[in-house]
């Protein structure tokens, strides 16, 4: 097993890491919500047993580099079912404060990006429990569900369920 | 201050949380592992007054003032999600006081599917239900069955007599869980619980051996 405490850095941080950018490197997949955990033991794609003891004060994150001897291998963070709302009309500050109220209500960690909002869901059935939430302001707003990677705001250090 | 490994155990009401624990605890000891117990309750001590008289009073598998009960007064989940401070403190002082521990047991007080651990306290979670709750269970989802490390589904004994089909049981977790793992035990026989410890030596505590058996050798 390998173990880990620390990374070495991160491929989108630090330039001594830039051949990787090819993308041709071991892969150690993670969700979101195991990337908070301190003791964690998975493969990589290529078979690696990896055992994470991450020293006090460090989180991994989407795209940090381990090194096991020589070989470099990159944590990756999986992709979740994500709804995003888009305002169709910008600056409505009711529609604003009643869309982060009923989002917050649900325990949802939310990420904003370019004026849309983001929070991730468990499973599509999601999209119909959010719909009916937001029915009185249904027509100010545009939502979708994709899968994709979630970063949630630093902010927005919250539990979910 | 040394970390020591926290498994949180969370599942309804009756599902078996106390008694898994009494059943892998001694499987752990006889490997020579250090473990101490928190098990947290609305407002009763009895699950805790029950494993210390077994493990530490009758048994000797642990010092009895290592297994403490925590009444939290409010919804069991409160206690180990959103505000988890009085399961740290008492785990600090652990920490502080039995360097010697190789691991802390957390029980969450019963509680419903979408139960799951902070994880700045437990660094593993086990969800545990059972087969008196219908065989649809594992197909239910919610967070608890589908984000837990390990789901563990207790009572098999019962399955054909509440009319639950294991096998069905068996392919709803495979898909709900994709690669992550379950196991199916009967806490009355310890049929499937060497596999839970297992899990526990294997993806909690790296497979280290115990801290007792490394302060030997050195």
């Amino acid at each position: 097993m390998l173990e880990i405490n620390s990374p070495e850095g991160n491929i989108f941080l630090d330039e001594e890491f830039n051949d990787l950018k090819s993308g041709n490197y071991e892969r150690l997949k993670i969700s979101r919500m195991e990337l908070e955990k301190r003791i964690l033991r998975r493969k990589t794609d290529r078979g690696t047993d990896v055992g994470l003891k991450l020293d006090p004060g460090v989180k991994l994150r989407h795209g940090d580099v381990i090194k096991n001897g020589d070989v470099k291998i990159v944590v990756e963070q999986l992709p979740e079912k994500v709804i995003s709302v888009r305002l169709k009309t910008k600056n409505i500050i009711d529609v604003m404060i009643l869309l982060g109220h009923i989002i917050g209500n649900r325990h949802r960690p939310i990420s904003i990006q370019k004026e849309v909002i983001l929070f991730p869901i468990q499973a599509d059935s999601e999209m119909d429990v959010f719909t009916k939430l937001f029915h009185s302001i249904i027509n100010y707003i545009e939502m979708t569900v994709e899968d994709q990677i979630f970063f949630p705001h630093s902010g927005a250090d919250v539990h979910e369920h | 201050m040394t970390h020591i490994p926290r498994v949180g155990i969370g599942g309804p009401v009756g599902s078996g949380k106390s008694m898994l624990i009494e059943r892998f605890v001694p499987m752990l000891a006889e490997k020579g592992y250090s473990v101490s117990i928190i098990s947290n309750d609305v407002i009763s001590k009895e699950d805790a007054d029950r494993m210390r008289a077994n493990l530490a009073t009758d048994r000797g598998l642990l010092p009895e003032n290592l297994v403490i009960g925590l009444a939290t007064g409010g919804c069991p989940h409160t206690a180990v999600r959103e505000d988890p401070s009085m399961n740290l403190s008492v785990i600090e002082e652990m920490e502080s006081k039995h360097t010697d521990l190789d691991l802390i047991i957390i029980e969450s007080g019963g509680d419903n599917i979408t139960t799951t651990f902070s994880p700045i306290l437990a660094d593993y979670f086990i969800y545990i239900i059972d087969v008196a709750g219908g065989d649809k269970y594992p197909r239910k989802g919610g967070l608890g069955i589908e984000s837990c490390d390990l789901l563990v589904i207790n009572k098999i004994d019962l399955a054909k007599m509440v009319g639950a089909d294991l096998e069905i049981m068996k392919q709803d977790a495979e898909k709900i869980r994709k690669e992550k793992p379950f196991e199916f035990i009967n806490c009355k026989t310890d049929e499937g619980v060497m596999k839970v410890t297992e899990h526990i030596i294997h993806d909690v505590l790296l497979d280290c051996p115990p801290k007792s058996a490394m302060t030997q050798k050195v």
